[in-house]
């Protein structure tokens, strides 16, 4: 098989198969969400959790998985706005570092006559890496999911085109 | 694509029930073979035995000169098609048809190129985004040949492959499977109990009962020259008619009624003078005009052909005629017999 031939199997494929790899890259951002969300509350800092804050959390914790789901659904059948949806996920991935985790390590609560900082550097550090792997991946998966689904597209584009072509001659 | 010899092959399942008897066959390479026979005959068994999912009890499987006898059905090199097509429902038929050849860990367009090539042999290219369920039983049973093509194995095993489908579509599926057979040019195993698939598609029939071989041949020498009574009965559609004769001064005598031989079959009754015999003739062997006068009890018209049932005194007895007729109950015709066959009284073996 030549090089031109290769690639073209290779771009024939995508027509039978599914986009798995942008698929199980946004499971695999699910979980590292949920690492997220289940460490946070590391320490106990008396009421500094009881806030709208973390009732928004929760809200968009819940929203994320689902939305991201419903994304590595559509990526897998190749549907372009989920791409878009997926890099928007990971953005917003990234913002909620700024939210929670920055204002949880500047927080400190006294219990018992004690200062303590709610969240201390190495849990900072923790949930960190968990929502930018969530990030990195969420975006990682669209950007696969875009050049998959372009490709296909054209390629599909391509065929329809040459069969126009043979139909005429 | 290879040639098989199975020698002596014997079955004896664990409750000591024999299930095939010393069963012995040279297919030939890109030969098909069909395995025919009435339910309970021994075929599946004898095909379970090829693909390895039986054991075989005694005798010798040999593939291209190997013996398989005790090898494992994955490393045989053979392929089954299953009655009930065997899909994976959750799979596209793309899937399904690469799904072996994932699991060898091909190269995936290498794959790719062999599902095409199949698909575009059994005309499933347009179905290959789609599932199992959203096709009907004569794709789905192509999806399982292509699945089976795919793999280019050694040999083809085909376990009654058309007995889900309708009529109309077991027709058309076996003239597939036939032009298939001529494009691979594969060594195929077919088992059927039908037998028009059986003449239709053999190279070469083995006609089985009670688990024993009863004759291979090619599907003209068990029609035309059945060995025994049992393949005389079962080869031919409306089956063969049966009557216990005398052989008698040059004729056939029964008490409905006397038949005269020709040379030919006189000198093979030679040493059968006065003694009984059974007589066989097929319906389409009977021909109206004649002295046998038949009491017509129905009248079945198939358009070419129009078989006729009656009673020949004590003996009942088939006819088809190649005409259009119209008899009533209660008519009578009289008929001769253009074809006989004979067969030995104590063995059921053909005398010729």
């Amino acid at each position: 098989m030549t090089p031109d031939s290769v690639a073209l199997i290779k771009k024939d494929r995508l027509r039978y198969s599914k986009n798995k790899l942008s698929s199980n890259l946004t499971l695999l951002a699910i979980v590292f969400n949920a690492l997220y969300f289940v460490s946070i509350y590391k320490s106990d800092v008396g009421s500094y959790y009881y806030s709208y804050i973390i009732g928004i959390s929760v809200v968009y914790n819940l929203l994320f998985m689902l939305i991201a789901f419903l994304a590595s659904e559509g990526v897998k059948g190749y549907k372009l706005n989920y791409s878009y949806v997926l890099a928007a996920l990971g953005l917003g991935q990234i913002v909620r570092i700024f939210i929670l985790p920055i204002d949880a390590k500047n927080t400190f609560i006294t219990l018992s006559q004690e200062s303590q900082q709610v969240m201390h550097d190495g849990q900072f550090m923790r949930v960190c890496f968990y929502l930018i792997a969530s990030a990195a991946l969420c975006i990682l998966a669209g950007i696969t999911a875009f050049i998959k689904t372009r490709t296909l597209t054209s390629y599909e584009e391509e065929l329809k085109q040459k069969a126009k072509g043979a139909s005429h001659e | 694509m290879s040639n098989l010899k199975l020698q002596h092959l014997d079955k004896i399942y664990d409750n000591n029930v024999q299930a095939v008897y010393d069963f012995n066959l040279d297919i030939d390479d890109g030969e098909l073979i069909v395995l025919v026979g009435p339910s309970g005959c021994g075929k599946s068994t004898t095909l379970r035995m090829v693909a390895g999912l039986e054991d075989i009890s005694a005798g010798k499987l040999i593939i291209d000169g190997k013996d398989v006898t005790s090898m494992p059905p994955k490393d045989r090199d053979i392929a089954m098609v299953f009655q009930n097509y065997a899909l994976y429902g959750h799979m596209t038929i793309y899937e399904n048809m690469a799904f072996s050849l994932n699991l060898r860990k091909e190269n995936k367009n290498e794959i790719h190129q062999k599902v095409l090539a199949a698909a575009e042999i059994l005309g499933l290219t347009d179905q290959l985004n789609k599932k199992p369920n959203q096709l009907s039983g004569g794709q789905r049973q192509r999806v399982a040949m292509g699945r089976a093509i795919v793999r280019k194995p050694k040999v083809f095993l085909f376990d009654e492959p058309l007995s889900n489908l309708d009529a109309k579509l077991r027709g058309a599926t076996r003239r597939e499977i036939l032009l298939l057979h001529k494009r691979l040019n594969a060594t195929m195993i077919y088992v059927t109990h039908d037998q028009t698939e059986a003449l239709t598609l053999a190279d070469r029939i083995v006609c089985m009962s009670m688990g024993y071989v009863q004759q291979i041949g090619t599907p003209l020498e068990l029609y035309d020259t059945p060995a025994n009574l049992f393949v005389a009965g079962f080869i031919g559609l409306p089956p063969m008619n049966f009557f216990d004769v005398e052989v008698k001064n040059g004729q056939v005598v029964c008490d409905s009624f006397a038949v005269d031989l020709t040379a030919e079959e006189k000198q093979a009754l030679k040493a059968y003078e006065n003694k009984t015999i059974v007589l066989g003739v097929r319906p389409e062997n009977i021909v109206e005009g004649g002295n046998i006068t038949v009491d017509v009890f129905s009248n079945e018209n198939l358009g070419q052909t129009t078989l006729v049932n009656g009673m020949a005194k004590n003996h009942k007895i088939t006819c088809k005629f190649r005409e259009w007729c119209n008899y009533k109950a209660g008519d009578t015709v009289n008929v001769s017999f253009a074809r006989k066959h004979f067969f030995d009284k104590e063995t059921n073996n053909a005398i010729r």
